[in-house]
């Protein structure tokens, strides 16, 4: 009774000596490849950095007004914001390439999907780029038009067409990494029909008046402004 | 027809100006006639495409139509060239065409007139002539007899900010006529400008700043009261044109404006007159209400374009005073001199810049003619005299920030 309890112990201590021989170079492969990545991945991040910098993409982002949002939402100027984005998915392709190596069954496949993942992701972070830039330029571009043109609710206006933009593209870039596709979808259309049917009863019903006032608006020689009675020049 | 060379060149840029244009071209001939009848005068019409017969009327239009003309005929042929311009429609087109014309035919003098008007005359035609053909200089601006409330765009804006920076006094800088040398024609057809937007809008103000910049003898000459067009752009266009174009200008010509310091009169080539004009009926009162509500609406624009201090003073001028608000001289001087650097930072769409600052401009025009409304035309000219003198005051900060700032 006593050899068979000390020979299970011995078959276990064999079995764990074997499988921390198995185990341990491969867990020192895993934090170097976890080591070395991460380095490869802060030499990225400066090299991006560097590179946006000489590009002055903080000034584009501002041109452009990515920058404002950016602020609005506590993130980083551009250049920091993407060196990280570049640090965390060079990071995260080697933390999961090294856990893979451990061979645990479970994570098996997840760096094929991670890998699989990054292209609609990266392509996801360019349409929200473009909706902001795109959806920043309509703003000024209709709050300035409307102002000079003594459109009424000037602000209202411009940010309608600011957000309608930016639903757009957010619905197209969840839409792009499949994050809850069904429901985003169907939200949208909802969202989205029932703002235009709303703007079009207050519009229609409640808004007559001064649908009324932005008509009169479009006929100059009806009614010019007070700045087209000058002569200017 | 085979012109040859020529003493004086007249060129006269056209656009459906059917009703006006007899009366220019009869003043032309006039001042031919009467003033320089031993001289090889020639007359172009550059034609941008009338569709109301227009150059069939330059054409028609002839010297013995005209009392005057009859009993003074000139001694050399006059000459009438009407030729359709291509390519981008647009005055700038117009003048290359008159002036590379001035350059085949080398003439002595070339004088551009505006065809939109009917109060030119045979003498404002020849002050503008006389200048380049007997006193040797390169470029003639007129100046307008015209009240000092009128034209608040080139009084309020352009004429100090030009003098500020070019450091010379001309009144007219966005003036629609001038006279100029066959020295200053080379230089000009020699510049890059004539393809780029600038030369298509801007050219009024380009050909002045080139002058200017250029290094030209440059002098003024009175001329007409100021020709009330006809038919002019929308506000907001104009503007735009004008303010775009006088940014431009001062971007190109940085390298001269930056070393100058003060400002030196511009000569007058002959008097001015001494007569008062009616002062134009213009509601302050209405620009000042629409500038509180304008600022309000436009301060998530301002804010990336003027500094901290230039917004706050605006929106406590705007919060206290209300409709009946006093844009002061240096509050306005700081806000053009924040624009101009901010359409140079390229912080956003040029065009944008230039719209921000159309209802600031409104708003501090309709407060310099709420104040001065009932003041005297000497009174008039004098604040506008302060505001240009403010300009000046302010420059050596322009210039400061304008090196540090990033382009």
């Amino acid at each position: 009774m006593a050899q068979m309890i000390a020979n299970a112990i011995r078959q276990a201590g064999t079995n764990f000596v074997e499988s921390l021989a198995v185990f341990l170079p491969r867990m020192v492969t895993t934090l170097a490849i976890i080591i070395v990545g991460w380095l490869i991945a802060m030499l990225l991040r400066t090299l991006v950095r560097g590179l946006a910098g000489w590009v002055r993409i903080n000034v584009a982002a501002e041109r452009f007004g990515v920058a404002p949002l950016l602020r609005t939402a506590d993130l980083p100027p551009a250049d920091v914001l993407l060196g990280a984005i570049v640090f965390w998915l060079v990071w995260l392709g080697f933390l999961l390439s090294g856990i893979d190596v451990l061979g645990f069954p479970s994570v098996q496949g997840l760096l094929a999907s991670f890998w699989a993942f990054v292209p609609r992701l990266l392509l996801a972070v360019a349409i929200l780029v473009i909706g902001f830039v795109l959806a920043n330029f309509a703003w000024r571009a209709t709050l300035l038009a409307a102002i000079n043109a003594r459109v009424p609710s000037p602000r209202v206006l411009s940010g309608a067409v600011r957000w309608l933009i930016l639903i757009l593209t957010g619905a197209m870039a969840l839409e792009q990494i499949a994050v809850a596709r069904t429901v985003v979808l169907t939200a949208f259309a909802i969202a989205f029909g029932a703002l235009s049917l709303a703007v079009a009863i207050a519009f229609g019903i409640g808004g007559g008046s001064i649908a009324k006032r932005i008509l009169e608006h479009q006929f100059p020689e009806q009614q010019r402004s007070s700045a087209d009675e000058i002569s200017h020049l | 027809m085979a012109v040859g060379h020529v003493d004086v060149l007249v060129g006269v840029p056209t656009l459906n100006n059917a009703p006006t244009i007899r009366h220019v071209v009869k003043a032309v001939h006039q001042a031919f006639s009467r003033y320089f009848p031993r001289d090889r005068t020639v007359l172009i019409n550059s034609d941008g495409g009338s569709d109301d017969g227009t150059p069939h009327l330059v054409r028609n239009a002839s010297a013995d139509d005209t009392e005057t003309v009859t009993v003074s005929h000139s001694l050399r042929t006059v000459h009438r060239i009407s030729t359709p311009y291509h390519g981008l429609p647009g005055k700038g087109n117009a003048i290359r065409q008159i002036m590379t014309a001035a350059d085949l035919t080398q003439a002595r003098a070339v004088v551009v007139l505006n065809a939109d008007v009917t109060g030119i005359t045979a003498e404002g035609v020849a002050s503008l002539i006389r200048p380049v053909r007997d006193q040797q200089y390169d470029y003639v601006a007129p100046v307008y007899q015209r009240h000092p409330l009128e034209g608040p765009l080139v009084t309020q804006l352009v004429r100090p900010l030009m003098r500020a920076t070019y450091g010379w006094q001309m009144r007219e800088p966005l003036a629609p006529e001038f006279g100029c040398s066959s020295r200053f024609v080379t230089h000009c057809l020699e510049q890059d400008v004539w393809e780029r937007e600038l030369g298509r809008v801007g050219i009024d103000l380009w050909v002045t700043a080139e002058a200017l910049a250029g290094g030209f003898r440059c002098c003024q000459a009175s001329l007409s009261p100021y020709p009330a067009a006809s038919s002019r752009s929308p506000f907001g266009e104009l503007f735009e044109q004008v303010v775009e174009s006088a940014f431009e200008c001062l971007e190109r010509h940085a390298p001269y404006w930056l070393g100058r310091n003060g400002s030196e009169p511009v000569p007058l080539a002959n008097p001015l007159p001494t007569q008062n004009v009616e002062a134009p009926a213009i509601d302050g009162s209405r620009l000042t209400e629409a500038f509180v509500k304008d600022l309000q609406n436009l301060q998530s624009v301002l804010e990336y374009i003027l500094s901290g201090e230039t917004l706050a003073r605006l929106e406590r001028l705007a919060e206290k005073q209300g409709a009946r608000l006093r844009y002061p001289d240096a509050l306005w001087v700081s806000t053009v001199y924040e624009f101009l650097l901010a359409h140079r930072s390229g912080m956003m769409r040029r065009e944008h810049v230039v719209q921000a600052l159309a209802p600031l401009y409104l708003g501090r025009t309709g407060s310099f003619v709420r104040q001065y409304a009932s003041a005297t035309e000497a009174e008039i000219d004098e604040a506008l005299e302060s505001l240009s003198r403010e300009f000046e005051r302010s420059k050596p900060d322009l210039i400061q920030r304008w090196n540090n700032s990033p382009r």
